[in-house]
């Protein structure tokens, strides 16, 4: 870790009085966090149960900030853009997601054919969200495609707040919940009970662990692998297909991949469906696993994804699914760990990302960005 | 019919009037060289003619097609491509990437393979580096990628835009050859942007000189070469 | 019905409204309502937002029930009917300043009912003491309110006595020694956890863990780890239904199954259920609870009968005392002029209601209203809740009469 951080390389005393004054006070930080978690662990106060306790949670909510974030990083990588209203995005996908796992509930279909109804609910997140990207793309960005870049920024937070609205009148300011779905897997299920299998949403595990004792979800590892897989199939799509090549193209020079003959609007709404894609799948995961939803829902998870992205590089897939995952895993592990009261789990994610772009201004994977803007 | 025929275009770029009443023509299997000082317009009328700059008046007519309004990614699909100037080729993108995104109108699987083949014999330094990162590459390197991604389109008609800019000499005298090579032996139409004037003359069937989004002078290239208000404005340095 | 007006709107009304106002001409201190037109109550209650729609809209129909029982002041020999202006104070308090503003520059308000949360009562405060009007909340819990606004009366009980009442039924009642408290941030539920984690430790017990989450937020999974550590006996919580049925739901990923988890007032409406289902079983409440009576079961008859389901919240009856204390104090300080318009002096209408009931206390729907002359009316008792079988559901060896 410290070694891929070349801080003697990069520090030059005297020749930017603020730079080595960031650099110190990063460094004083660091050292002081490690102390208190060390302090910490060895008074007994923080075990390494809660440790790892903290690791599978966070894995299981950083791999949907993950999913979130790469909306964020695909657009701002072709787009040179924020997407603010890719929260909302999210938000449709899960709130669309409630009106038909709500109906298989009601007609008993899901009780029945519970996978099925499941990837179904999934696939109408995606679709909802698709629909709004693509209106939103359409609506909202495409007539201001060059304007100053400040213009779309303030059009994407307007964007958001309408699309928070219109869920809002048309829906209600309610808060729903999905249904409670046992997946019972190699056992039947008996009331709530899974006999003989595991209940993959719903089962929780009293696991021993050096002395102590953790809950452990399936649920978590299947978000997790979801994510994975969804994660590896847009990095598939991205590296080795003809046009994720015209996308990387698009990225880097509109005009010049237009000359190569690719209609870059096409790839640009194609950018705005993967990333919903994405986001729709993040939803429903998300909707499955706290199982509340509400037109406001968006905002907090799109805040922890926009940091995940810029954590790991904005404009970098890698960087965004490596950058949620930590988030997460920082989140949930950190406070506990540094003694902190958990309502500080946000101020301990930021200042994370604060100590980060401090001594990597272009986040963890941000290297060739960096590159090429110098 | 000529190939291309271009017809009094005006192009703007907000209220700048960058082009005022272009008119050109390029036959099959020429050289045809435009020169000028900067800001002449000479990339503007190269962009115009891609689409990405489109004609504000005036009409482009390509195989007896009007394609003045079309978006560029319809114009490369009729076989119009442009080497833009400064190379730009994709940096993020590895040489074959690059070079396949040259290819990327087309569908003929087996033939493309086959030009790449022939880039590759052209170029045997971009074959070491095929998959390094177009970023990479050096300026020399970079300018054969990008001709060579131009080269893999196909093309009907590939319009050149300053492909000797920033090289060393030896560099220079490279390029030139392959472009004859390429007019030479595949026929290949070719419209030359050059700021090295003397140059592209020699090697261009025809020329245009251009001023302030103007017409100044045309000709055979000979006739260029010897015209002495030429020689002062463009060819006097060389 | 107005509904989500926006917080811009509003404050646009405002100042348009604040420009109108100097040219009418009109004295400050005095509400005319010329012969022939309503008197305007307005009613601020929460209407929008997660999980707590239900807690306002049950304050605004308490009050439209009021004035179908009583919907005319009658002054000297005229009558005069009763209307309401609902906004949203979105229980926040930009919200409680933008109705607040909003109602100020209407002189045609006499009062208001509500805000409906302790946060926009607070915000609330500041901008009614200074244009001398009076707001009577049926649900503003935060107990410093009373003494920091002049304007600010309430018919519910504070969280001071609900505080108390509610440490005490944790440690007697249940047994609790060890507690653990969590809070969402907002003036009640902050106020609400102090109040309770101090009465707690003075009867003998622990305090183990404090807590706090952010409202919005769904996974609660690492605070609930957090807290499992130090080895509650019961989690308690200051806050709305969103945020608890999400708590105690998560409970048991953090191995919290077997802690109980208790609320107060925010927490005590239908929605709670509809959102946590089968992981709000068991979960403990307390409310200001009005005294069984038959006035009461009749008004929730009643309330049934008009809107086809039962009470989405604890509040109807507050609301619906605050608007008879202001029905009387217009009756009795309103006085007809030469034109046969109604005059109602601010000034003495907040005096009456400051001292409403404090001679003799007045039957309310809720108990007995006795003003303090500080702004606190509530006679009435805490009542517990647990909810059982889907249920919100009364425990009768805890509910307090009211004498």
């Amino acid at each position: 870790m410290l070694k891929s951080i070349p801080i003697a390389g990069r520090l030059r005393f005297g020749n930017d009085p603020v730079q080595t004054f960031l650099y110190m006070a990063g460094g004083a930080l660091l050292l002081f966090f490690a102390f208190i978690a060390v302090r910490n662990t060895l008074t007994g106060a923080y075990g390494i149960d809660d440790f790892l306790q903290g690791i599978v949670l966070g894995l299981a909510q950083g791999s949907i900030y993950a999913l979130i974030a790469l909306g964020y990083t695909l657009v701002y990588g072709v787009l040179m853009m924020i997407n603010f209203a890719h929260s909302e995005v999210f938000m449709g996908g899960a709130y669309i997601g409630f009106f038909a796992i709500n109906a298989f509930h009601e007609s008993g279909f899901l009780a029945e054919n519970t996978l099925v109804a499941l990837l179904i609910t999934m696939a109408i997140g995606m679709l909802a969200s698709v629909i709004l990207a693509v209106l939103l793309e359409r609506i909202a960005y495409r007539p201001l495609r060059n304007a100053p870049r400040l213009v779309p920024l303030i059009t994407a937070i307007g964007a958001s707040i309408t699309l928070q609205q219109i869920f809002l009148r048309l829906f209600g300011g309610g808060t729903r919940s999905y249904p409670v779905v046992s997946l019972c897997i190699g056992g039947t299920l008996q009331g709530t009970t899974c006999e003989g299998g595991i209940d993959i949403m719903q089962g929780r595990y009293q696991v021993e662990v050096f002395g102590g004792e953790i809950v452990i979800r399936p649920l978590y590892f299947v978000i997790f692998f979801i994510a994975l897989i969804l994660m590896a199939a847009l990095w598939f799509f991205v590296q080795r297909t003809k046009v994720g090549k015209a996308m990387r193209a698009v990225a880097e020079d509109k005009n010049t991949a237009a000359l190569m003959g690719v209609n870059v609007d096409r790839v640009i709404v194609l950018t705005f469906v993967l990333g919903a894609l994405m986001a729709g799948a993040a939803a429903v995961l998300f909707a499955l696993y706290n199982r509340q939803v509400s037109p406001f829902m968006g905002f907090t998870p799109g805040v922890k994804a926009f940091t995940a992205a810029v954590l790991g590089g904005i404009g970098n897939v890698p960087g965004a699914m490596a950058g949620g995952v930590l988030l997460g895993v920082i989140e949930s592990a950190a406070p506990q760990m540094l003694g902190l009261p958990s309502q500080l789990e946000d101020v301990v994610a930021f200042g994370v990302l604060v100590l980060i772009l401090i001594f990597r201004p272009t986040g963890i994977f941000g290297e060739v960005l960096a590159k090429k803007k110098a | 019919m000529s190939l291309l025929e271009v017809h009094d275009i005006h192009t703007y770029y907000g209220k700048i009037h960058a082009l005022k009443g272009i008119s050109l023509t390029v036959e099959k299997g020429e050289i045809v060289t435009l020169i000028g000082g900067n800001g002449a317009g000479k990339t503007t009328t190269l962009n115009t003619i891609s689409g990405i700059t489109p004609a504000a008046e005036g009409y482009i007519i390509f195989e007896g097609k009007d394609i003045t309004r079309a978006p560029a990614h319809q114009i490369v699909s009729f076989g119009v491509i442009q080497s833009p100037e400064g190379r730009k080729i994709f940096t993020r993108l590895t040489v074959r990437e690059n070079l396949e995104m040259g290819a990327f109108i087309r569908k003929d699987l087996a033939k493309i393979a086959r030009d790449m083949e022939y880039v590759f014999h052209r170029f045997p330094r971009l074959k070491e580096r095929i998959n390094q990162l177009g970023g990479t590459l050096s300026g020399g390197e970079q300018q054969m990628l990008a001709i060579g991604r131009a080269l893999m389109a196909s093309p009907h008609l590939l319009l050149l835009d300053e492909p000797s800019m920033g090289l060393a000499p030896m560099l220079v005298e490279e390029i030139f050859n392959v472009i004859q090579y390429l007019n030479g032996e595949s026929g290949t139409t070719i419209l030359l942007v050059e700021q090295n004037a003397t140059k592209a003359l020699e090697i261009a069937a025809r020329g245009y000189v251009l001023q302030s989004g103007y017409i100044t002078h045309r000709g055979t290239g000979a006739e260029l070469q010897h015209d002495p208000t030429i020689i002062e404005a463009y060819l006097g340095g060389h | 019905m107005v509904r989500n007006t926006t917080r811009n709107f509003l404050v646009v009304m405002a100042v348009l409204a604040l420009l109108i106002v100097p040219a009418m001409a009109q004295d400050e201190g005095t509400v005319v309502v010329e012969a022939g037109d309503p008197v305007v109550i307005g009613v601020a209650a929460v209407i929008s937002g997660e999980g707590l729609a239900p807690l306002g809209e049950d304050i605004v129909r308490g009050v439209e029930l009021a004035l179908d029982e009583r919907g005319t002041v009658t002054v000297g020999d005229v009558e005069f009917e009763v209307t309401i202006d609902v906004q949203d104070d979105l229980c926040s308090a930009e919200g409680g300043q933008a109705v607040a503003n909003y109602y100020v520059s209407n002189p045609q308000i006499v009062g208001i009912v509500g805000p409906t949360c302790s946060s926009a009562c607070r915000g609330a405060g500041p901008i009614l003491d200074s244009a001398g009007y009076i707001m009577i909340s049926a649900s503003c819990t935060n107990p410093a309110l009373a003494a920091d606004f002049v304007s600010f009366n309430r018919t519910a009980p504070n969280d001071d006595a609900q505080g108390v009442e509610d440490a005490i039924f944790i440690y007697d009642y249940l047994g609790i020694t060890k507690l653990a408290t969590i809070h969402d941030g907002s003036p009640y539920g902050e106020g609400l956890v102090t109040n309770v984690a101090a009465a707690f430790e003075e009867l003998g017990g622990e305090v183990v863990a404090q807590d706090a989450v952010t409202v919005g937020d769904t996974d609660f999974r690492s605070t609930l780890n957090t807290i499992a550590a130090a080895g509650p006996e019961l989690i308690f919580f200051g806050g709305f239904p969103a945020e608890a049925a999400r708590l105690a739901e998560q409970r048991a990923d953090a191995g919290l199954s077997e802690v109980p988890f208790m609320g107060a007032d925010g927490l005590y409406s239908p929605e709670l259920i509809n959102l946590g289902g089968a992981a709000v079983e068991g979960v403990y409440m307390s409310t200001p609870a009005p005294a069984v009576s038959d006035a009461l079961s009749e008004f929730v008859a009643a309330y049934e009968e008009k809107y086809g389901f039962a009470p989405t919240a604890a509040f109807h009856s507050y609301s619906h005392d605050a608007v008879l204390m202001y029905l009387d104090a217009i009756e009795a300080v309103g006085e007809i002029d030469a034109d046969g318009n109604l005059v109602i002096d601010r000034a003495a209408l907040a005096e009456y209601i400051a001292n409403y009931g404090a001679e003799e206390p007045v039957v309310g729907l809720s108990g007995l209203l006795s003003c303090n002359g500080d702004g606190e009316c509530a006679q009435g008792g805490i009542g517990f809740f647990q909810v059982q079988d889907g249920e919100i559901v009364r425990l009768e060896t805890m509910s307090m009469e009211l004498e």
